[in-house]
C-alpha cells in the first residue's frame, strides 16, 4: 500500500532545489519584502526614503519587521504542530490557543465596557489597549494549558487533539456569552479574528523577536524528536526517548510561539498551515532544517501579505488575515486539483 | 559488518521473561509466558490471529508494562534500565502501520542510531557506517534520498528493517518483518537474521509465513496468550502442537535436502 | 474708539497663549501647548461635536463612519473604528486625535508621541461632559456649556410638543433584530424618558439587553420604535402579530439616515428628540 496517495500532496522532488538553495531563496524573498515594506506607504509606493524618513523609522520599519517576525513564529509553530501530530494539515491553533486568545480579548474588552456601564466612568480604559495584547497572550497559553490538563499531559496525541477541540468549543461558547453582555466588544473581537499588522510598533517587534530568539533555537535542538515520531510512538520510545516529557516541551514551545504572534497580530490564519506544508512539498529534509525553513517561509508569507494589505487599495488597508486566507485557500485548491488529476 | 560490536557479554540468555501476563480490555492477552532468548539462535514466534504475539513482543521490548511477571535484560529487570541504555541493547521493529512521513530513507535509517547518539548527539563516522551497512543488508540503499511516503510497501518495509538493524543491538525483536516483502526479499531477510544470530545476537521474529518460521532455530508457539510449544522444529512434539494450534489446517512435512531436513507446511485442502 | 474695539476683537479671536490641560474618559490628563488646530476624529459622535463647536475647519481627518455634516465626507478617511490606518493619520500631522476609549489605535498613537483624547459618550451626561472637554481642547472653554444649553433647550422643546395623550405611554425601542432593545439606561432610553415615555425595558436590565421576544409580547408596549425596515418585518416574526401596537399601526419606523441621529450621542440630540416628537405627533394625529 503506497501511503503517498493518501497524503494531500504528492511531493514533487525538485532535484535542483536543495534545502540550502531554498533557504537562500527565502532569505532573498524576505529581504525583498523588507524593502517593499519600507516603500509601501499610505499614499502608494514611495521610494523617496529621505523625505519619509520619520515615517519609515516610526511606522513602516517596525511594521514590516514585525510582520516578518510574526510570520516566522507562526511558520515555526505550524511546523511543530504538523510534526507533533504527524498530520500535514495540522495548524498551530489546534490545541485551544486560538480560542483562548479570543476569549482573553473578549474578556478584557467586555470588562472595560461592563465596568464602565455600571460605574459610569472608564477607569480601566488602558485595559482596552495594552491589556488586549496581554490578555490574548495569557489566553492563548491558558487555552493550551487547559487542553494539557484535560488530556492528562502530552502522552497521547489523539487525546490531546480531542481535548483541544473541546477546549476550543467551550471557550468559544463562553466568549459568545460575554459578547451578549457587552456587544461593544464585538467590534474589537471581529478585528482580532481578522488579524491586523497595522499596530505593530517597536515594542511589539521586541516581543515578537524575543519570542523567536527563545523558541527557534530550542525547537531546533529538539527537532530530532519530531523525526523519531515519524516511526510512530512505540518505535520512538524503543529508541530511548521519553515521549510524554519531550512532547510537552514541544507543545509548550508551540504555544509560546503562537501566543506571542497572535497577541500582537491577531488570529492570522493559514500561515502556520501553508508555510511548513509548502516547504515539505519542495524539499526533503529532516525536522531541523524544516523548522528553520518553515519559519523563513512563514515570515515571507505574512510579510508579503502585510505589504499587499497596505498597497492594494491604498490609502485604505485590507485586514491581513483576509489575504492570508485567500492565499491559503487558493493553495489548497491547487493541491486538491493536482491530487485529483495526478495521484 | 563489525562482528565484534555484537558479541554478547556472556553466553547466558540475553533476554529472559518470567511468568509474563498482560490484561487488555478485560481479556488476558498474555498468560504466564516464560522464555529465554540466548545469543546465537534465531527464534520464530507463531500463533493464530489474536494469540497475543504482538503484545508479547511489546512486553519483551519494555514498551508495555506487564500485569504479572517481569523481563530481564542482561540479567537486570527491564524496569531498571534507563531508556537510552535499553535502546542500545534491544531493537524493536513494529508491525507495519505507523510509519509514514516525508523523511528521506537514509534519515529514517539514521534514527536507528539515536540510542547511541543521544537526542543532541551529532552523527559520527561509526553511525554513518552502520547506516550504510544496514541499508546494504536490506537492499534499500537506492532509497537513501527518497521519501518514505513515496516508496512502495515493500520498499518502505526494507527501510524500516534497516532502521532496526542499524541499532546494532544484541537483541532483535521484530514484529512481522516480512510484511509486504516479496519472496526474494523475504529470503534475504531470513538470511540476514541467521547471520546476526550466528554473530552472537538473540533474534526473535513474529512470522506469519509458517514455511519461513519452520526454518528457524527455535519455534515458539503462542495460543490464546499461552506459550504452548518452545523448541526446535526438529522436535516432533513442537510440530504437533503447531498443527493443533492451527486447527489442523495444514500438515508439516519434512523434505530431505542437501543441507538436512527442511520442514514445510502443506495446507490441508 | 474703533481701534479699541479692534484690539479687543483681535485679542478675543487670537488663540489663547496659555497651555491647556484636559482630562479624557480614561482619567488621563493631556496638556496641549495651544488649542488644537489640526484634529483627527475617529468617532462619528466626536466629529459631530467638533463641527457643532464651529471647529469643523480644524478637522484634517475622520474615520470611515463619520458622515455629518456633509463637508467631513471630503476629508481623508482613516479606516473604521478598529482598523485605523496609522501611517495615513501620521502624515496628516495632527496635533490632537480624539477617539473612542476602546480604539486599538490609541496605544500605537501614544507610542508615536501623538496627543490623544479618549472620549466615548454613552449617556446624556456623557455628551455634556465630552462637549465640554472638546471645547476646552479647541480653546473655547465656555462653548461646550453654551452648546449644551442650546441642546437641552431643544430637547425640552421637543418634550413640550409630545401630545398629552401619549405622555406616560410605554415604548419599545429596538436597536437590532435579535432583538436587542435600548433600555432605559441607554442614551436613547434617556431621550425617551425626557420625552415622558416609559421604557418597557427597565434600567436594571442594562443599556442594550438581548431580549426574549416573549418579554416584548408580555409587555405589550403602546408604541414600537425601530428602523423602518425592522418595523416592516416585525409582524412577520412568530407571535409578533399579536402586538397591539403593530396592529394599530402605532409604530415609528425611522429611515436609516435619520436613525443614525438617534444612536449617536452627539450634538444632534435636540434634532433626534425632535424626530421622535414628530413621530409621536403623527401617531396622535392618526387617532380617530
Amino acid at each position: 500500500m503506497n501511503r503517498g496517495s493518501l497524503s494531500l500532496a504528492r511531493p514533487a522532488d525538485h532535484p535542483a532545489l536543495t534545502p540550502g538553495r531554498l533557504g537562500a531563496l527565502l532569505a532573498l524573498l524576505a529581504g525583498l519584502v523588507g524593502v517593499l515594506g519600507l516603500a509601501a506607504g499610505s499614499e502608494g509606493w514611495s521610494w523617496a526614503w529621505a523625505e519619509d524618513r520619520a515615517l519609515i523609522q516610526a511606522i513602516r520599519a517596525p511594521r514590516t519587521l514585525g510582520a516578518l517576525a510574526a510570520g516566522a513564529l507562526l511558520g515555526l509553530a505550524g511546523a511543530l504542530a504538523q510534526g507533533l501530530f504527524r498530520n500535514p494539515l495540522a495548524d498551530p491553533f489546534l490545541l485551544g490557543s486560538a480560542a483562548g486568545a479570543g476569549l482573553g480579548v473578549v474578556l478584557v474588552l467586555a470588562a472595560g465596557s461592563v465596568l464602565a456601564a455600571h460605574l459610569a466612568w472608564q477607569p480601566l480604559g488602558w485595559l482596552s489597549q495594552s491589556g488586549v495584547v496581554l490578555a490574548a497572550f495569557v489566553g492563548a497559553l491558558g487555552g493550551v494549558a487547559l487542553t494539557l490538563l484535560l488530556a492528562g499531559g502530552a502522552a497521547r496525541p489523539l487525546k490531546l487533539l480531542l481535548c483541544g477541540v473541546v477546549v476550543g468549543v467551550l471557550m468559544g461558547a463562553v466568549s459568545d456569552l460575554l459578547l451578549m453582555a457587552s456587544p461593544e466588544a464585538l467590534r474589537g473581537r471581529q478585528m482580532f479574528l481578522l488579524g491586523t499588522t497595522g499596530f505593530l510598533g517597536w515594542t511589539a517587534l521586541a516581543w515578537l523577536a524575543g519570542a523567536l530568539v527563545l523558541a527557534l533555537p530550542l525547537a531546533l535542538r529538539f527537532a530530532r524528536v519530531l523525526d523519531a515520531l515519524v516511526l510512530g510512538d512505540a518505535s520512538a520510545a524503543s529508541l530511548g526517548l521519553s515521549l510524554p516529557r519531550l512532547r510537552l516541551l514541544l507543545v509548550a514551545l508551540m504555544a509560546l510561539a503562537t501566543g506571542t504572534a497572535v497577541s500582537q497580530a491577531g488570529l492570522v490564519g493559514f500561515v502556520g498551515l501553508v508555510a511548513p506544508h509548502l516547504v515539505r512539498r519542495l524539499v526533503t529534509v529532516t525536522h531541523g532544517p524544516l523548522l528553520l525553513l518553515s519559519a523563513a517561509a512563514g515570515a515571507v508569507l505574512l510579510g508579503a501579505a502585510d505589504v499587499a494589505a497596505r498597497s492594494v487599495i491604498a490609502p485604505q488597508e485590507l485586514p491581513v488575515g483576509v489575504l492570508t486566507a485567500l492565499f491559503g485557500g487558493v493553495y489548497l485548491l491547487v493541491l486538491l486539483r493536482r491530487q485529483g488529476s495526478g495521484a | 559488518m563489525n562482528r565484534d560490536a555484537m558479541l554478547p557479554l556472556a553466553d547466558t540468555a540475553l533476554l529472559q521473561a518470567e511468568g509474563l501476563g498482560l490484561v487488555l480490555g478485560g481479556r488476558r492477552v498474555v498468560d504466564q509466558v516464560s522464555l529465554a532468548l540466548a545469543p546465537g539462535q534465531w527464534a520464530a514466534l507463531v500463533g493464530p490471529n489474536g494469540a497475543g504475539k504482538s503484545s508479547l513482543l511489546s512486553l519483551l521490548a519494555g514498551l508495555k508494562l506487564p500485569d504479572a511477571g517481569r523481563v530481564l535484560l542482561d540479567g537486570r529487570p527491564l524496569a531498571d534500565w534507563p531508556a537510552r541504555a535499553r535502546g542500545q541493547r534491544l531493537a524493536w521493529l513494529s508491525q507495519q502501520g505507523e510509519a509514514d512521513g516525508e523523511l528521506a530513507g537514509a534519515d529514517v535509517v539514521g534514527l536507528g542510531r539515536l540510542p547511541h547518539q543521544g537526542l543532541f548527539g551529532a552523527p559520527s563516522a561509526a553511525d554513518a557506517a552502520a547506516v550504510q551497512a544496514a541499508m546494504a543488508e536490506t537492499a534499500s540503499a537506492a532509497f537513501a534520498q527518497r521519501r518514505l511516503s513515496a516508496l512502495s510497501g515493500g520498499e518502505r518495509q526494507r527501510v524500516l528493517l534497516a532502521r532496526a538493524l542499524a541499532v546494532q543491538a544484541p537483541v532483535l525483536l521484530l514484529d512481522e518483518p516480512t510484511t509486504h516483502l516479496d519472496a526474494p526479499h523475504q529470503c534475504a531477510l531470513v538470511r540476514s537474521l541467521v547471520q546476526r544470530a550466528r554473530a552472537g545476537c538473540a533474534v526473535l521474529a513474529v512470522l506469519h509465513d509458517l514455511n519461513l518460521a519452520l526454518a528457524a532455530d527455535r519455534l515458539l508457539v503462542l495460543h490464546q496468550g499461552r506459550l504452548v510449544a518452545d523448541g526446535p522444529p526438529a522436535d516432533a512434539a513442537v510440530r504437533q502442537r503447531l498443527v493443533a494450534v492451527f486447527d489442523n489446517a495444514f500438515s508439516v512435512e519434512g523434505l530431505a535436502t542437501a543441507g538436512g531436513t527442511r520442514w514445510v507446511a502443506v495446507p490441508a485442502l | 474708539m474703533r481701534w479699541c474695539r479692534a484690539v479687543w476683537l483681535a485679542w478675543a479671536v487670537l488663540p489663547a497663549s496659555a497651555a491647556i490641560t484636559v482630562t479624557d474618559d480614561r482619567g488621563q490628563a493631556l496638556t496641549l501647548p495651544q488649542p488644537a488646530q489640526r484634529i483627527v476624529s475617529l468617532l462619528p459622535s466626536l466629529t459631530e461635536g467638533l463641527c457643532a463647536l464651529q471647529a469643523c475647519d480644524r478637522l484634517v481627518g475622520v474615520d470611515r463612519f463619520s458622515n455629518w455634516p456633509a463637508q467631513v465626507r471630503q476629508l481623508p478617511q482613516l479606516g473604521g473604528l478598529e482598523d485605523t490606518t496609522i501611517e495615513r493619520l501620521v502624515r496628516l500631522q495632527p496635533d490632537l486625535v480624539v477617539a473612542a476609549v476602546s480604539a486599538r489605535a490609541l496605544g500605537r498613537l501614544q507610542a508615536l508621541g501623538i496627543p490623544v483624547l479618549a472620549l466615548e459618550p454613552k449617556s446624556l451626561a456623557d455628551t455634556r461632559r465630552v462637549l465640554d472637554v472638546l471645547a476646552q481642547a479647541i480653546g473655547k472653554p465656555g462653548e461646550g456649556e453654551r452648546l449644551w444649553a442650546q441642546i437641552d433647550q431643544g430637547v425640552n422643546a421637543a418634550a413640550a410638543r409630545v401630545p398629552p395623550a401619549l405622555r406616560g405611554q410605554t415604548v419599545y425601542f429596538e436597536v437590532a433584530s435579535a432583538p436587542y432593545a435600548a433600555g432605559a439606561s441607554s442614551f436613547v432610553g434617556e431621550l425617551l424618558t425626557r420625552l415622558q415615555l416609559v421604557n418597557v425595558v427597565p434600567a436594571a436590565m442594562g443599556p442594550f439587553p438581548k431580549l426574549n421576544p416573549e418579554f416584548v409580547l408580555r409587555a405589550q408596549p403602546a408604541i414600537v420604535m425601530a428602523t423602518a425596515r425592522a418595523v416592516a418585518e416585525m409582524p412577520g416574526r412568530p407571535g409578533w402579530s399579536a402586538l397591539k401596537a403593530l396592529q394599530a399601526g402605532r409604530s415609528c419606523g425611522f429611515a436609516e439616515a435619520r436613525y443614525e441621529m438617534l444612536v449617536r450621542p452627539g450634538p444632534r440630540l435636540a434634532e433626534a428628540a425632535g424626530l421622535i416628537a414628530d413621530c409621536l405627533v403623527t401617531l396622535d394625529g392618526r387617532k380617530p
